[in-house]
């Protein structure tokens, strides 16, 4: 079933072909629509109230109605007030103290100051993003997954705010930071913008799953950059604002050349690592070189050694070997593969002859492989050369054999008595066994176009493992002691099972019954002429440990959950029919919608790996003449300072939506921020600086009959904390709150009764520990199908579309989960040991948690009420003094006066 | 508090077809917005319902409201076999699939297992015996459910659009296949509130084992306020996350402590008394209080007498606990619950209805620990008569194929294209059956019914028009049965 059928009424439909057709220009005298101008400050006859421009619009409206302004906020809720807008946290004592006795006139601009500094503004400000761009950390649907390292974004926006990046770069790396030329490793991480929604890992209609993420891409862009609303064009011409069906089909095309999301994360070198990495493999060579030329001679006075021995005519005492097959590819067959001992093998496709390390080697071109029997199965040594320039499957994050490329291989899938050998990701060579699965894998860079010498080893006894690289141990584990009996063959330069196989050229491939000794395999990549016999040659204990100390530098690496193109060569776009993918109907250019007018998308080219659509589209977006982008993001700002937005709707300036209360102030923040080079940061100043913000909370009569919903803002909106802030404030009371910035989400504890709603009750939650489980709301894990109880009972954001606006409901829930609750029951009692440690009596701790709740001296009153709280508790409920104080903190954390910021 | 009502749309005039107005979700843009009486505008615009008014303080969300039309039904209890149950093995009888049984057949089917053209048939593993006074065909599956075939109402023909658990499960209980959406339990409460303030209006008691996959998405509220989502009900200890006094307190303390909380809270409030969402907020401590009374009361189940917790098998190890749950549904209907969700199954693979490996097994073990308490919640209903009043609804996400999923063993896949959903009571016809499968139960077949149409159903007999019941939320007027809209189906309805 398609999304588009659900939402769109069938009169639309029959309508949306017909509509489609035409392509009349399209206009629209829509406020948004315009062009933003600068509008002249009112000029009033009082201006003693006005401190900056936005006062003075706000006065000409309050007097255009005959209100007042409401008279200005105290110190103390003030600070309050700027202290949770800009950190989410409520003020320290020592920050209150400090603001109530700087009578300097810039005391309030440098608390501004200081809140803008603090790291913890980032913090804030970023959830009200991670709202309008669905950020959560699993994909939903069944499986509910994880996805894999989606905090980086998260962290990636707190950064950002808190380095004040100007809105615009802010808006084009999450869109297209990977476009940019020198795109960072930053700016990759920025795009996991595209990354955030939900993905059905089994969806019944693939195509169509595609498609919906596209114009879930789309959707949230356009409502969270531009404040349109496109929902109804997916399926016909928008029926209020001028938007054909034809241009939601342009503007999703900006998204169609992204690569299906994969449920995975890239590997990605860090920043200047590349560099360093190249000067270190240098390094690395050159001391290889010196230990090979050492070995060279070895092999030289070997080879003169068994010469020796064979014109002397005594024959030699070895006798026995362990060796038991040798492909050397020097016969040519195209249907089979020889053994010198008769364990003849098959060709499938075309693996072809070269010249090799010794004669003749086998080339496999990816398409083809051979096939030859299970030769051992106990104790062994797999021997051969292999050279190539390619990279390998797999990520070097991961090296486990079999997620490689095969070389010499046994997979089996499961967890079962198998072994093998892979090229893997950045020229690493990786081998393992199975049951239990253990592996061992070498440094990357043998993807060099050099031969190089391979020997794994596997002893049964010992279970040991062993791999050489030209001679040089590079990684040894214990495995299993079973017989590694489970393959039936095994397959030469490909997985066994399938997948795509090896590019590259392998000789001389042995076989050995026994885990031959680092000399012997030092001999055999040394090509002596006579084997391993020739290990007394290679047996120098100096040597050997020079070989093996030999380290290939590593690249640092990240991981990144981040966009990816299919290639430069995006599709065409086309519309699709009642937003049926599978209904395709006429072509469309990629653009921008119509009714916006000018500046139109600017022509754009194709970038090495992506189609450059993204980058056009951010460009356009963050043009100065935008029409909208200023606009939005200064009603956001507005919005979250002043408690609604100026256009209240503030995820859609369309038709549908609201008007602005104050539309000529909106253009002239929109210009500001424009002029401002749209630094968030210079942003709130303004706003906060203003005569407006700084109003009380307190109504007037006049004001409530005139203006009950505060349309013209005569007084300050008073507002409940956010469920984060709710959360945060808690743990800030009690002071066990951890402001540590960044990192993997953490899982503070969980009810099992609410882990039981899980599929997978135990599975379904992880472990932090206290220190953790104290950090900003911010970081707890966010699980589609498992939402914190407490966060979610304060109206948390939904994060399955774009949330412009919270709800702030009051319900029972809230009240059952404040008061019976173990999370608030544990920080009460907290909260009651902080203060028995840091106050020496009962009326000096309630005072003290007075304090820390409200911010403000407390009245004779409240303390009166609370001590004779606690003087019942321990007289008549018969509880101790700790016990009564946790309760007396446990009413404190459920007034009204903690929640709610005047 | 500042709640919508913005269920009535505008209707469907031409020039208007999305289907809303602007006043509409004027509520919810301002909803963040926490300081003004907004509702008070709201309530002169004519905006809220008169019974939105008459509720005055305690109203808010979840005040009753009044239904479009005069409901049949008061509550929905919705009995949700999470996995798919098989049709073929529980009420579609069909008798030419027994003869098939081991054979490879071409057929056309799409399951888990991907799109198949062919496959090999399972025959049903029980036999059909005819019930009641309609005579119809029920699986030995089932003995005591089916005992009231004649009050009640088979649709053979359901089909619905994705047959994977993920999507399905999301499009049986929100009408989409996509999250995000609220459910039906959702669209209930917001549409008509509930009659009990000191419960949960739209309550969920899941399996033992688990929830079902995709956890709270299946009672959750979307994009409407968290007020409308389910609540999980436990059947015993602490009903309600939450709702016990903690360990170690008195009940009189507790109150003791709400009392100097409204104290404090009332201080406050003396120099901000115009704003109704502090003083809503002084209400709710009080409304919190008062549900640890009721919750508990509602879940206690000692002073049942034994004739009727015997009609549930509770004293049974093997039907206690969905007994229980069946038991305490029809305590929450009488104490004015709304919706009333009960999972039987939880978890994966075999700890619910979805048989891939030994149909046999699974089966005998789901019916057998959930027919005798549905039998008993049908029986008990009917004697109190509730029955009339309470809609009851039986099914899965989907249905099972007829064929194998695998080479061997009697497990089959999913099916989305034709299954079996029953209702009974409220207001729907007795001792029939609409709609049927092909004759293997492969496809609906005749008169095909989508989820939608079952959702239609279920609001229409709460008194709610399905297609008039609507919530603005991203430039749409949305609707559980979709913007195209769905009809009631009529055939079922008495």
């Amino acid at each position: 079933m398609l999304r588009g059928l659900l939402i769109c009424s069938l009169p639309a439909l029959l309508a949306s072909t017909a509509g489609a057709q035409e392509s009349k220009p399209v206009e629209s005298d829509w406020w948004a629509y315009q062009p933003v101008v600068r509008p002249a400050v009112p000029v009033l006859e009082n201006m003693s109230w006005v401190r900056s421009p936005i006062d003075a619009f706000i006065l000409a409206g309050l007097e255009a109605k005959g209100l007042q302004p409401a008279p200005p906020a105290d110190r103390h809720a003030l600070l309050r007030r700027v202290t949770y807008d800009l950190t989410g946290l409520p003020p320290t004592q020592t920050e209150i103290d400090a603001f109530i006795a700087d009578e300097s006139p810039d005391a309030y601009a440098k608390v501004l100051d200081r809140l803008l500094a603090s790291q913890q503004y980032g913090v804030k400000w970023a959830q009200h993003w991670l709202d309008l761009v669905r950020y959560a950390e699993t994909e939903g649907y069944e499986r509910d997954n994880k996805k894999p390292f989606v905090w980086r974004y998260r962290d990636w926006v707190v950064d950002a705010l808190n380095a004040d990046m100007p809105y615009g770069d802010f808006v084009t790396k999450q869109l297209a930071g990977d476009e940019l030329p020198d795109a960072k490793v930053a700016d990759h991480i920025a795009t996991g913008f595209f990354r955030l929604g939900t993905w059905d890992d089994e969806p019944t209609d693939r195509p169509q799953h595609l498609y919906d993420d596209y114009d879930g891409m789309a959707d949230t862009t356009a409502r969270g950059m531009l404040a349109i609303s496109m929902g109804c064009a997916r399926c016909h011409d928008h029926k209020k604002d001028p938007l054909p069906h034809r241009d939601y089909h342009s503007f999703l095309s900006f998204f169609e050349n992204v690569a299906p999301y994969d449920m995975r994360a890239r590997e990605m070198p860090l920043d200047g690592a590349k560099v360093q990495y190249d000067e270190a493999m240098k390094a690395y060579r050159a001391s290889r070189g010196v230990v090979q030329e050492k070995l060279k001679l070895r092999a030289r006075e070997a080879d003169r050694a068994a010469l020796e021995l064979a014109s002397s005519g005594i024959p030699s005492k070895v006798t026995a070997s362990p060796h038991v097959a040798s492909y050397s590819g020097d016969e040519a067959s195209p249907t089979e593969l020889l053994d010198a001992y008769g364990n003849n093998g098959t060709v499938h496709g075309q693996v072809v002859q070269v010249d090799g390390k010794r004669g003749q080697a086998l080339r496999f071109d990816g398409d083809d492989h051979c096939r030859i029997p299970r030769i051992v199965e106990n104790s062994f040594t797999v021997s051969f050369f292999v050279r190539t320039k390619q990279r390998g499957n797999g990520q070097s994050g991961d090296t486990r054999w079999f997620t490689g490329t095969g070389l010499v291989d046994g997979e089996v899938p499961g967890i079962v008595d198998d072994w093998g050998i892979s090229w893997h990701s950045d020229g690493i060579i990786s081998a393992g066994t199975g049951k239990p699965e253990k592996f061992v894998a070498s440094g990357p860079g043998y993807n060099d176009g050099e031969w190089h010498h391979v020997a794994f080893t596997r002893d049964q006894e010992s279970g040991r493992i062993v791999l050489y690289v030209d001679g040089q141990l590079v990684g040894e584990a214990r495995g299993s002691k079973r017989s590694l009996n489970s393959p039936e063959d095994i397959v030469i330069g490909r997985m066994r099972p399938g997948g795509a196989g090896f590019k590259g050229d392998i000789d001389e491939l042995s076989f050995y019954k026994a885990a031959l000794t680092q000399p012997q395999v030092i001999a055999l990549s040394c090509d002596a002429a006579h084997g391993i016999f020739a290990a007394p040659f290679f047996a120098e204990e100096t040597l050997v440990n020079e070989l093996n100390a030999l380290r290939s530098p590593k690249i640092e690496t990240v991981q990144v959950l981040a966009v990816l193109e299919r290639g430069r060569d995006a599709p065409d776009a086309f519309i699709r029919l009642r937003g049926n993918v599978h209904a395709k109907g006429e072509q469309v250019p990629v653009g921008v919608p119509e009714m916006l007018g000018e500046p139109r998308l600017a022509p754009f080219e194709k970038l090495e790996h992506s189609s450059g659509r993204r980058l056009a589209l951010a460009s356009w977006i963050v043009r100065p003449d935008n029409r909208l982008t200023w606009r939005v993001i200064a009603n956001r700002l507005w919005q979250h300072h002043f408690g609604r937005g100026i256009v209240s709707s503030s995820n859609d300036f369309g038709v549908l939506g609201t008007r602005p209360t104050h539309p000529k102030l909106l253009d002239w923040l929109a210009c500001e921020v424009v002029e401002q080079g749209s630094s968030l940061k210079a942003m709130h100043r303004v706003m906060m600086m203003s005569s407006t913000y700084r109003m009380s909370s307190q109504a007037s009569e006049k004001g409530l009959a005139e203006d009950p919903l505060n349309d013209s803002f005569w007084r300050f909106n008073r507002r409940r904390l956010t469920a984060e802030e709710v959360r945060d404030s808690i743990l800030t009371a009690n002071g066990t709150i951890n402001l540590e910035l960044g990192g993997p989400s953490v899982y503070p504890p969980l009810p099992r009764a609410v882990l039981l709603t899980a599929s997978r009750p135990d599975a379904a939650w992880g472990q932090s520990n206290a220190r953790q489980a104290a950090r900003r709301s911010i970081y707890i894990h966010v699980k589609r199908s498992l939402p914190e109880p407490l966060l979610a009972a304060f109206d948390r954001a939904d994060t399955d579309a774009s949330c412009p606006v919270r709800f702030a409901t009051v319900q029972p829930t809230q009240a059952l989960s404040m008061i019976n609750g173990d999370f608030a029951n544990l920080q009460a009692q907290r909260f009651a040991d902080r203060l028995m440690l840091e106050q020496k009596d009962m009326a000096s701790r309630l005072h003290r948690a007075l304090q820390l709740v409200s911010q403000r001296e407390p009245t004779k009153v409240d303390l009166q009420r609370l001590q004779q709280l606690a003087g019942e508790l321990q007289g008549e409920f018969g509880r101790s003094e700790l016990q009564a104080l946790q309760r007396c903190c446990l009413v404190l954390l459920n007034c009204n006066e903690f929640l709610f910021i005047d | 508090m500042k709640f919508p009502n913005n269920r009535f749309s505008s209707g469907r005039s031409p020039g208007d077809l999305c289907g809303h107005t602007r006043r509409e979700f004027l509520w919810q843009t301002g909803a963040g917005f926490t300081s003004l009486g907004l509702i008070d505008t709201l309530t002169r615009d004519g905006f809220f319902d008169k019974l939105d008014r008459k509720s005055g303080g305690e109203g808010g969300p979840l005040a009753p409201k009044a239904p479009h039309h005069a409901p049949k039904a008061k509550a929905c209890i919705f009995l949700f076999m999470y996995g798919g149950p098989s049709h073929v093995d529980t009420f579609d009888y069909k008798p030419k699939l027994y003869p098939l049984d081991g054979k490879t057949i071409d057929i056309k089917t799409k399951g888990r297992g991907g799109s198949k053209a062919k496959g090999r048939v399972v025959g049903p593993k029980w036999k059909f015996k005819q019930y009641g006074e309609c005579g119809k065909y029920v699986s030995d599956l089932f003995p005591h459910v089916g005992r009231y075939v004649d009050d009640m109402a088979f649709v053979h023909s359901m089909y619905a659009d994705s047959p994977l658990h993920g999507s399905a499960m999301l499009m049986m209980n929100s009408g989409r296949i996509f999250s995000g959406a609220p459910c039906l339990g959702s669209w209930v409460n917001y549409g008509l509130g509930t009659e009990n303030q000191n419960l949960p209006g739209f309550v969920v008691m899941l399996d033992k084992s688990g929830g079902p996959i995709s956890g709270a998405k299946n009672w959750h509220s979307g994009y409407m306020p968290a007020v409308y989502q389910g609540t999980v009900l436990r059947p015993s200890g602490e009903p309600i996350l939450d709702l016990n006094v903690p360990d170690g307190m008195s009940d009189r303390e507790q109150r003791r402590l709400l009392d100097a909380l409204k104290e404090q809270n009332e201080a406050h409030l003396s120099s901000r008394s115009d704003d109704s969402d502090l003083a809503a907020r002084i209400q709710s401590y009080e409304l919190a209080y008062r549900m640890q009374s009721h919750a508990p009361e509602a879940i206690d189940i000692a002073n049942e007498d034994q004739s009727t917790k015997d009609l549930y098998g509770i004293d049974d190890p093997k039907t206690e606990d969905f007994g229980r749950k069946c038991l305490l549904a029809r305590r929450m209907v009488e104490r004015g619950v709304r919706f009333i969700q009960i999972y039987s199954g939880g978890n994966h693979n075999d700890h619910n209805w979805d048989a891939h490996g030994d149909l046999e097994d699974n089966h005998n073990k789901h019916a057998g620990a959930t027919d005798k308490p549905i039998a008993g919640l049908l029986a008990d209903l009917k004697q109190r008569g509730l029955l009339d009043s309470t809609i009851v609804v039986w099914g899965g996400e989907f249905g099972r194929q007829p064929t194998a999923e695998y080479a061997k063993g009697t497990g089959r896949d999913h099916n989305s294209a034709g299954f079996t959903m029953w209702l009974a009571g409220g207001g729907i016809k007795k001792g029939v059956s609409i709609g049927t499968t092909d004759e293997l139960g492969n496809e609906a077949v005749e008169k095909p019914m989508h989820v939608k149409h079952l959702h239609a159903t279920i609001l229409h007999q709460m008194g709610l028009d399905p297609n008039r019941l609507s919530y603005f939320h991203a430039g749409l007027a949305q609707r559980l049965v979709g913007t195209e809209g769905a009809k009631p189906i009529s055939d079922l309805i008495a």
